[in-house]
């Protein structure tokens, strides 16, 4: 390389403060632009809350106001719980609800929750130090049951949608929070998942599809959240779904062959190798020099490629990916639950207190 | 017809993953070009960003507000309640809330009328991944027996514009359902596949398709040409071993050899005599692929042969130990330590006299989801 020194340095600089100023525009205002993200911003929320969490900066936010919006996010029951299987989380009230953050629920024909809102939401939560106390427990599970098709497979929302395999990850993880399986057949959902395994080792979004590193992630971190890891898969077939996995690194790592490296699948697929014990064995240099050319110098945050506009997704699992490879400064990340550990022991510490007995969810 | 896509070819839609991981439930990923701003310090800056829309220099009277609109004078617009403190707030024009504002009037009546449906279509336009939108229309399409093959134009053209949304395609499948008739689909994604070969929702439409339908005839033909153009295109391989799985399957050796004959024609062939062809391959075809492969091979005559002679069980061993060798020195170097990991562990059960070997493979018992630091 050609570079000086000072540039070479600057190049590889992971630059803090920046990911911290860029999760805190994100968690305030954005741009018209973004209308796309209407529906889905309570996981935008997630990505910025957790991307602090990583950056051990979530002092820089007012988490009482923020766990407030949440709640109000929340499809609660109605009196004569007619809407139960309706019940979780929403992304925002692009709905029209009156803004509430108790019960009972308002009867309204189109609100529901949606399974991915659910999942971000409780994470979000917990990654905030909320106890879950004011989460309608019996609600987000009904609602969860009612999206659970025959294959095992999971629509977003009750009134339909496409049905695949990112949403048996969002499953098992709101049954691992809320530390209840009754929300979900697990069986089924195992079926499903074996049968997204491809004939290269990778898992496909379902049935038949082309390997992704996306999709082996849902697939791997699912059935360890649910304990079945080596239940589900023989060794052998781990250790085929392993190669598939450590293929995918070219610099930083691609999420399908042939395909260009892009930042997130340093952590969907990072994190794989990871729960597969082999996380160990990846080029860790390599992967951290690409992660960083994505960062964007000025605004913060990260983007798919080196020269392209970042945004939360990539800002948050470029972080996640350099946490994994151990970026001084980062908190560790819960591979499976993508949350940082310190949230993740929050968690176990509410799940031993549920247990005991103490502090009664309803 | 705007084209609302990242501005490389080939890109996987990492809006496939958003929203935890899931919740990407169809978000679009926000373009890389920023039509209104292209100075970066501007990304995230509400005032400074002015949706210039598609109307920007229309006369004023050609648009006209849902709230201006008589028509429309009967119902009470619904805004967006926030809250006091609202997060990730989006920051919409006036023209933006307005029809959303009127969407949520609707909904919450669940009005069935010509007029709310095509409000849906100026609500699809702003955000076409607002899947309640497009819940919403097709109970209109339904309620108002709406021709469908208009509604197939209809998101044909959004498709177009738009094909990384899984809304979109969800709405086409419906409504493909809904007539039985597929007969536009497989000349339909052919061509979203022309602008993109690897786009991963036209592939899944595509998949079930033809396995609703039944329209394996011309498939494997599709998946040739595709070939043809790429060869490395990997989810056209993927197609065909969808095909033939689901039709003539594996098992039958013309098959087989049909298959061969097509990777001996791009470099690779796989038969019984299979490691010698291999080898033979290795000479002038030597990719960390072929390599792994051979290793594979090595370690499962270790594994399902173990009745054979020590002395042959150790050259097999040695044979494999090299392949590990070579992928972690030369021909695959960034995945080093994997390769020299896959040694040691062969080494550890398929080694002569274990209790001679030091226990290297001890603190690498797998599976292990243990931290590892940074080297």
């Amino acid at each position: 390389t050609l570079l000086s020194d000072r540039e070479e340095f600057e190049q590889i600089d992971f630059l803090k403060d920046r990911h911290v100023r860029f999760f805190q525009r994100t968690l305030q205002v954005l741009p018209e632009r973004y209308a796309s993200l209407e529906t889905t911003r309570l996981s935008i929320v997630f990505f910025a809350l957790s991307g602090l969490d990583v950056l051990g900066s979530l002092d820089v936010i007012d988490k009482d106001l923020i766990i407030e919006w949440i709640y109000s996010q929340q499809v609660l029951p109605t009196d004569d719980k007619s809407n139960l299987g309706r019940c979780g989380f929403r992304g925002s009230s692009h709905i029209g609800i009156p803004y509430s953050t108790k019960g009972p629920g308002v009867l309204h024909p189109y609100d529901s929750g949606h399974v991915a809102m659910t999942y971000t939401g409780l994470c979000s939560l917990l990654i905030l130090g909320d106890d879950l106390s004011r989460v309608n427990k019996q609600g987000c599970l009904a609602g969860l049951r009612a999206l659970q098709l025959e294959d095992g497979s999971f629509y977003s929302v009750p009134e339909g949608s496409e049905n695949d395999i990112r949403f048996i990850y969002c499953a098992a993880c709101i049954c691992f929070m809320l530390d209840d399986w009754s929300g979900m057949n697990i069986q089924k959902a195992i079926e499903y998942i074996r049968g997204s395994l491809s004939y290269d080792n990778g898992f496909g979004q379902g049935a038949g599809r082309e390997s992704h590193g996306g999709w082996t992630y849902c697939a791997i971190a699912s059935l360890c959240l649910m304990g079945r890891l080596e239940e589900a898969l023989s060794p052998r077939e781990l250790d085929r779904i392993r190669r598939w996995c450590i293929m995918r690194q070219q610099s930083g790592f691609h999420g399908r062959p042939n395909k260009p490296v892009d930042t997130c699948y340093s952590f969907w697929v990072g994190a794989t190798l990871e729960l597969l014990g082999v996380f160990r064995y990846t080029n860790f240099e390599k992967n951290r020099n690409f992660i960083l050319s994505t960062q964007d110098r000025l605004v913060g945050g990260f983007a798919k490629w080196p020269d392209s506009h970042p945004d939360p997704l990539h800002a948050y699992f470029g972080l996640c990916g350099l946490s994994l490879i151990g970026e001084p400064n980062l908190r560790k990340v819960h591979p499976a639950l993508n949350i940082t550990q310190g949230a993740f022991q929050h968690l176990q510490q509410l799940h031993q207190t549920w247990r005991s007995g103490c502090g009664q969810q309803h | 017809m705007r084209r609302k896509t990242t501005p490389e070819v080939v890109s996987t839609s990492c809006a496939e993953l958003e929203a935890g991981k899931l919740a990407m439930s169809g978000v679009e990923k926000t373009s890389n070009e920023s039509p209104e701003v292209e100075d970066k310090s501007k990304e995230m800056d509400a005032e400074a960003d002015e949706s210039f829309g598609d109307d920007y220099g229309v006369e004023p009277s050609q648009y006209l507000f849902y709230s201006d609109r008589k028509e429309w004078a009967d119902l009470e617009p619904v805004p967006q309640d926030e809250g006091p403190n609202p997060v990730v707030k989006i920051a919409y024009s006036k023209k933006f809330s307005d029809v959303y504002d009127y969407f949520r009037a609707l909904l919450k009546k669940d009005e069935r009328s010509e007029r709310a449906f095509a409000l849906t279509a100026d609500a699809i336009d702003l955000n076409a991944a607002n899947y309640t939108v497009w819940h919403y229309r097709r109970i209109l399409l339904q309620a108002l027996s709406k021709d469908l093959r208009k509604e197939m134009t209809y998101i044909t053209n959004i498709i177009e514009e738009q094909p990384k949304n899984y809304q979109v395609w969800h709405h086409r499948r419906m409504v493909v359902e809904w007539l039985n008739d597929p007969t536009e689909e497989l000349a339909f994604i052919a061509e979203i596949l022309s602008q993109d070969a690897k786009n991963y929702h036209a592939w899944q439409h595509r998949q079930w398709v033809i396995q609703e339908y039944k329209l394996w005839d011309n498939e494997l033909e599709f998946v040739e040409s595709l070939l043809e153009d790429d060869v490395r295109n990997n989810s056209a391989w993927n197609q065909r071993h969808f095909v033939i799985s689901h039709t003539t399957g594996y098992s039958d050796p013309a098959v087989v050899d049909r298959e061969i004959q097509i990777l001996q024609d791009h470099g690779l062939s796989s038969q019984p005599g299979l490691l010698e062809k291999v080898l033979e391959l290795k000479e002038t075809h030597c990719s960390p692929y072929l390599l792994a492969f051979l290793f594979d091979c090595y370690e499962d005559a270790l594994e399902n042969t173990k009745n054979t002679e020590e002395q042959e069980r150790q050259e097999t061993l040695s044979k494999a130990l090299e392949i590990c060798e070579l992928l972690a020195q030369e021909k695959d170097t960034i995945r080093k330590e994997y390769w020299q990991f896959l040694g040691r562990s062969l080494q550890s059960r398929h080694g002569r006299s274990p209790s001679e070997e030091p226990p290297a493979a001890e603190a690498e018992s797998l599976p292990a989801s243990g931290a590892q630091e940074a080297s």
